[in-house]
């Protein structure tokens, strides 16, 4: 199954994401993400030690969290210089999660994203069992 | 939603085109695009004539929702969006100003002209690359503390002209100084101060640049003057923003609007136009914070100028002369006053992709410029013209702003597909131009064919009358962060 794809726009990024579950589509945006930041991996460090980071949060919808979510590990990726590749979620509801995200330090980043935007954010149950959902990064 | 197409378009001259109230029923204003007819073709292509729709809904927004012809789509409204608000009824929109704000260009000007420095071209530019890091890999090497941070919210560039960098004419040339009062920086949350802290002079990535080029034409002698600006004369262009700082306000402030848009009763097309009263608490917070960020943006601007006079100093042996024409936003949200149906009016003017471009006598304008106008800095594409244009009275019809570059027409996949960073360079080169840049990738996604001729989105702000033409700038050395 597809993790994710880009879509074509004009000046920033677009990705549909997808999941066999709303876990498992929070967790490819998060891929998605990240790896749209094009990390370039320092060699002395050791590929295998990773640090775990939490996050803690609510809001008030599924779309919502996902923002918020995604602009968490945005933050944390940035002002850590870190890639997240793995994450465990202690708790996951419509408005709340708790994960530890386990990041890998990075030399740099070879792409910036701005932010997450909440532009024409949906999160939808496809027929063919699927979660998906559609979101625009500021580039 | 409606489709849009050009018979929905009211032609008021040749540069200025019109959807009226009428053509759907939650326009509070006409909406208005700025464009030569092969412009507002281009614009039909993609969405931004839908968002400058969406754009007119906006509780409080006076005489029309405009954007310029540089415009493309973007989130909420799109890249070249100018809305002017009611302050005492309408509302304030993050959405509207960009998470990049104070996104702006500033302009150096040296005593050099293009035969005097062509021998250290190279040299010039690798210097000012290894000066001015993208900020994406290290930053730079000093981490501010919280309290210094703070101190850059508050003052802006003052603060660091009282430090010792720069000179006075760094702040005075400079739109409101480098710092806007209304700052606060217990408005900014820790995450956004923290972003901050190493990133202060970083230039970051996408189509941020800076840029040695050449006075290669002029067409206003008088206002030239003024400026300080000769034929074949070297100057430095800067483009960049307040970087992860300012993204994080941004952010902060849209996850706190959300929940409060039903709490205030108010519609909107989409999340990303996230907005509250002007007059409310979290309206003011925002505002405040967004100065913050502004300043922010301003200090960075100020502290690129000066590593790139480290640079200089270092290639060419003695301190240079290299004078600030201007520094200008492109991404804000200001307080104004305008003559609205016959009664002056304070609105609060959302530029997004969008300069502000203020007319003769105007005491905002620095003093030695307030004869002839506001400078105006427009720059084209990667290795294309850029431009040094003059605010004018006929610009009150789109609340003093003008264009704020060439805007893009392809994705920055499709220019990836189409054109490899390679060939990019090979066409800059092949034209005498010096390139320094990290990402192959990065270049080709800027490669001129995504944007729109820069020469024409300026005939039109020209002809349209918003702004004049005074100089056109060429590239000879491309810099995009190491």
């Amino acid at each position: 199954m597809k993790k994710y794809e880009i879509l074509d726009h004009k000046a920033d990024l677009k990705i549909r994401v997808f999941g066999k579950t709303k876990k498992e589509l929070f967790f490819n945006a998060l891929l998605a993400m990240v790896e749209n930041l094009e990390p370039e991996y320092s060699s002395s460090e050791n590929p295998k030690k990773m640090k775990a980071r939490k996050i803690n949060l609510k809001s008030e919808s599924l779309e919502t969290l996902l923002v918020e979510f995604l602009s968490e590990v945005l933050y944390l990726s940035q002002v850590n210089k870190e890639i997240y590749l793995k994450a465990r979620f202690d708790k996951f509801t419509d408005n709340e999660i708790e994960a530890q995200i386990f990041g890998k330090k990075v030399k740099r980043f070879n792409k910036d994203i701005k932010a997450v935007t909440y532009h024409n954010l949906n999160i939808f149950f496809r027929e063919n069992g699927q979660w998906e959902a559609t979101i625009l990064f500021d580039i | 939603m409606n489709e849009i197409r050009k018979e929905n378009f009211i032609k008021i001259n040749d540069y200025l085109w019109e959807i009226p109230k009428s053509f759907r029923f939650d326009m509070r204003v006409p909406a208005r695009i700025y464009a030569s007819e092969e412009i507002l073709n281009q614009c039909l292509y993609d969405e931004s004539i839908f968002q400058l729709i969406n754009g007119t809904t906006l509780p409080g927004i006076v005489n029309y929702g405009i954007a310029m012809p540089d415009c493309h789509e973007g989130y909420s409204v799109p890249i070249g969006f100018v809305g002017a608000i009611k302050t005492s009824e309408g509302v304030i929109s993050p959405g509207a100003c960009g998470f990049d704000i104070n996104c702006g260009m500033r302009l150096l000007k040296s005593e050099y002209t293009e035969e005097e420095i062509k021998p250290y071209l190279e040299k010039l530019a690798t210097e000012i690359q290894n000066q001015v890091p993208s900020g994406l890999g290290r930053g730079r090497k000093t981490k501010l503390s919280f309290k210094e941070i703070d101190r850059v919210l508050q003052e802006g560039t003052h603060i660091l002209r009282k430090r010792g960098f720069g000179e006075d004419k760094d702040v005075e040339n400079c739109e409101a100084s480098g710092k806007l009062d209304w700052a606060d920086a217990l408005t900014v949350s820790q995450y956004a101060k923290n972003r901050g802290r190493d990133q202060l002079g970083t230039l970051g990535s996408g189509n941020h640049f800076l840029e040695i080029q050449k006075v290669a034409e002029i067409f206003d002698e008088k206002t030239a003057e003024v400026f300080g600006l000769f034929k074949n004369q070297i100057v430095i262009m800067i483009h960049t923003g307040s970087r992860g700082l300012g993204h994080q306000v941004c952010s902060d402030y849209l996850k706190i609007m959300i929940p409060l848009i039903k709490k205030y009763g108010i519609e909107v097309p989409d999340r990303e136009f996230a907005c509250v009263p002007f007059n409310s608490p979290a309206g003011q917070r925002y505002f405040s914070a967004m100065a913050s960020a502004a300043n922010y943006a301003w200090a960075n601007r100020y502290m690129i100028a000066h590593y790139i006079r480290e640079s200089w100093k270092k290639v060419l042996g003695r301190k240079e002369n290299l004078e600030l024409l201007y520094d200008v936003a492109h991404n804000i949200i200001k307080k104004e006053r305008y003559e609205i149906n016959g009664k002056e009016t304070e609105v609060i003017v959302h530029r997004k992709g969008a300069t502000r471009a203020f007319p003769p006598g105007l005491m905002e304008i620095p003093k030695k410029y307030r004869e002839v106008g506001q400078p105006v800095l427009i720059p084209g594409s990667m290795g294309t013209a850029s431009y040094v244009l003059v605010g004018t009275k006929k610009g009150e019809s789109s609340f003093y702003s003008t264009c704020h570059g060439a805007g893009r027409t392809m994705s920055r996949h499709a220019a990836i597909r189409k054109i490899s960073g390679q060939e990019v360079i090979k066409n800059l080169e092949s034209k005498g131009i010096v390139i320094k840049c990290w990402s192959l990738k990065g270049i080709a996604e800027e490669a001129p064919m995504s944007y729109k001729n820069i020469d024409n989105v300026v005939d039109v702000v020209d002809k349209a009358g918003l702004s004049k033409k005074v100089v056109k700038l060429l590239p000879l050395a491309v810099i995009k962060g190491e």
